[in-house]
């Protein structure tokens, strides 16, 4: 590369990038366009930084694949950060030149972006995928930080809580050894999600908030458990998913509450046709519904009649518990993505949450009328944010922009 | 045109604290070549470095029998090898877009990386004499026994070319490895060219094909 660049690439990598800007400043060659996108990410004006690395990757020659996929990689990781879920493209096609060319340290870089994408979007066993097939140990530090800390987020999605607080104790180990303040303080947040409420526990007529850990506890207990954040009814290695099916969750879901009591048939009728009058077509209607509960539930409940409705009655001896979150309402599912404190366009949320991009901006639009969520920018860079919470950083792991000469 | 592969004779480095070699000269004793922010002496037969200037070294260096040539940024330094004082800078003539620099004939001949180009310029004014046009980036400029060579480097391909200095045509390629780049070139005035590696921060020495009294 020529003196400039390679000037410029010295005080990227010591730290100042005004110093990398001022010596290519005005230059529009493709070296020169990466270098400044690496700059400007790295001051935060990621727009900018996604242009010029987009620009950079186009102007790149045909022979120059690995700098290409350096650039690719950066607009990748800040496309993640930006929570840009689905413009990423291209990075299997990086991640594999990378590889063939031995830059390990920017192929494993790549492998951790897409594994953190995969999580963000639900993908777990992929993403766990992607990781198992990236050896950790012969990783620069920073890397190792990043691999351990998406481990700790499979493993807390997945109620492996032990593992979860290993993971992070390793992320926070390679963090501090790393020396970047911004990868340690996404350690610090991501242990913070196992000290917080995550779910309201509703037994016997009674609440209370329960920490991740006595989630996982409570589910290895044996109990019969109505879990309201995923709609499905679990117990005894047994999952009945009910998700398509928000009659029979919600009469679950009532039967559950009330154990080891019965439920009137009216206060049924009134939660799972939404509040009508119990009239006999409706009570016709339960009956066959309460039915269809029954085959769905055969596995791990009786539902039996009794005078005056129905009652649950788990097979086994184990308690019953409906496990809701923290706090419930219409968006709840949107506050919880929200709640990483990143800044999401509607789009991310939707492929996270599964859900149409209307009923998504419907929902924000919803929220943001009370307050609740805040827009930043306009069009098509317009994302959401809960009021910013300090100390939730996202560390930029930037890859470094010259292979060559 | 005549084609051949490298033939590596040694591979000196990587060196401590060394991310890239920047470019390289000799002195008919050692070895310098630039790393960032320090110029250092390598000596080829033990393959120690002895000495090291601190001063910023970007891209090329040439050495004119007294005095160390070295770009930095966007000009050229010349540098007093034995107090190691940069004594006077000239504007390199790519404006930062400079890479490789070579001593001959009382010029120095500078070349310009992406435009393909190799200045030959004033060394104590920086004024451009005149400009050869080469169809590869230049990342490095030696001459010997009035041969002028340049090195290529273009992503995965790099190469040693000799190139006629009126026209700029192509007279005689070395490909290297694939993966070894070319940055910064130097020969010893007999049968060895000196080559850094850019970010490998390694060092070769490459054998200079030898040729017959017809001058084939």
């Amino acid at each position: 590369m020529d003196s400039l660049i390679t000037a410029a690439a010295q005080a990227l990598a010591a730290g100042d990038p005004f110093g990398a800007l001022n010596r290519v400043a005005l230059r529009e060659d493709a070296p020169a366009l990466a270098l400044r996108g690496i700059a400007m990410a790295q001051l935060g004006d990621l727009a900018r930084a996604k242009a010029l690395l987009r620009r950079a990757a186009r102007a790149f020659g045909p022979k120059e694949a690995v700098a290409r996929a350096r650039c690719i990689l950066a607009e990748a990781e800040i496309a993640l950060v930006s929570r840009d879920l689905g413009a990423i493209s291209g990075l299997d096609a990086a991640r594999a030149i990378l590889d063939r060319h031995g830059d390990r340290a920017n192929a494993a870089h790549a492998c951790y972006v897409e594994a953190r994408r995969l999580l963000l979007v639900g993908r777990l066993d992929e993403a766990e995928r992607m990781l198992a097939a990236l050896p950790p140990s012969p990783l620069p530090i920073a890397m190792r930080a990043a691999h351990a800390l998406v481990a700790a987020g499979i493993a807390i999605r997945r109620l492996c809580i032990g593992p979860a607080r290993a993971a992070l104790a390793r992320a926070d180990t390679a963090a501090r050894q790393a020396g970047i303040p911004a990868l340690l303080a996404e350690v610090e947040s991501a242990s913070l999600v196992l000290d917080t409420p995550a779910a309201r526990l509703v037994a016997r007529g009674a609440e209370r908030l329960l920490r991740l850990d006595e989630v996982e506890a409570l589910m290895a207990s044996g109990a019969l458990v109505v879990d309201a954040s995923r709609h499905l009814v679990r117990g005894a290695g047994t999952v009945v998913p009910l998700d398509t099916r928000p009659v029979l969750f919600a009469l679950a879901r009532a039967l559950a509450e009330a154990w080891p009591g019965d439920v009137p048939r009216a206060a049924l009728v009134a939660r799972a046709f939404r509040g009508k009058e119990a009239d006999e077509s409706h009570r016709a209607r339960l009956r066959v519904e309460i039915g269809r509960l029954r085959v769905e539930l055969r596995a791990l409940a009786e539902i039996r009649a009794t005078k005056r409705g129905f009652v649950l009655a788990p097979h086994s001896t184990g308690e019953v518990a409906v496990l809701a979150r923290p706090v419930e309402g219409e968006h709840a599912a949107v506050l919880a993505f929200l709640s990483d404190g990143e800044a999401w366009s509607s789009s991310a949320l939707a492929l996270a949450l599964g859900a149409s991009q209307r009923s998504v901006q419907r929902a924000l639009d919803e929220l943001a009328a009370s307050g609740t969520v805040q827009p930043v920018g306009h069009g098509r860079a317009r994302r959401w944010m809960t009021p910013p919470v300090p100390g939730f950083p996202t560390a930029l792991l930037l890859p470094a922009p010259m292979p060559s000469g | 045109m005549r084609r051949s592969s490298a033939d590596i004779i040694r591979e000196y480095g990587p060196f401590p604290e060394v991310e890239r070699v920047a470019g390289v000269t000799y002195d008919g004793r050692h070895v310098w070549f630039a790393s960032g922010d320090r110029l250092n002496a390598l000596d080829p037969d033990s393959g120690e470095t002895v000495r090291a200037i601190a001063v910023p070294a970007h891209a090329g260096t040439a050495f004119d029998g007294e005095h160390l040539f070295q770009i930095a940024e966007d000009r050229i330094q010349r540098i007093d090898p034995q107090s190691g004082r940069v004594v006077a800078t000239i504007p390199a003539p790519g404006g930062g877009g400079d890479s490789g620099l070579a001593w001959a004939e009382g010029s120095l001949w500078v070349g310009q990386y992406r435009d393909r180009k190799i200045h030959q310029i004033d060394p104590r004014t920086g004024a451009i004499l005149r400009t050869i046009e080469s169809n590869r980036y230049v990342t490095g400029v030696t001459w010997v026994d009035g041969e002028l060579w340049h090195g290529m480097w273009d992503g995965e391909e790099s190469e040693l070319r000799r190139i006629d200095p009126r026209t700029g045509a192509v007279l005689e390629t070395i490909d290297m490895p694939p993966g070894a780049g070319v940055s910064g070139l130097e020969s010893d005035g007999a049968d060895r060219f000196f080559c850094g590696s850019g970010t490998s921060g390694k060092l070769r020495a490459v054998r200079r094909p030898r040729r017959d009294a017809a001058g084939r």
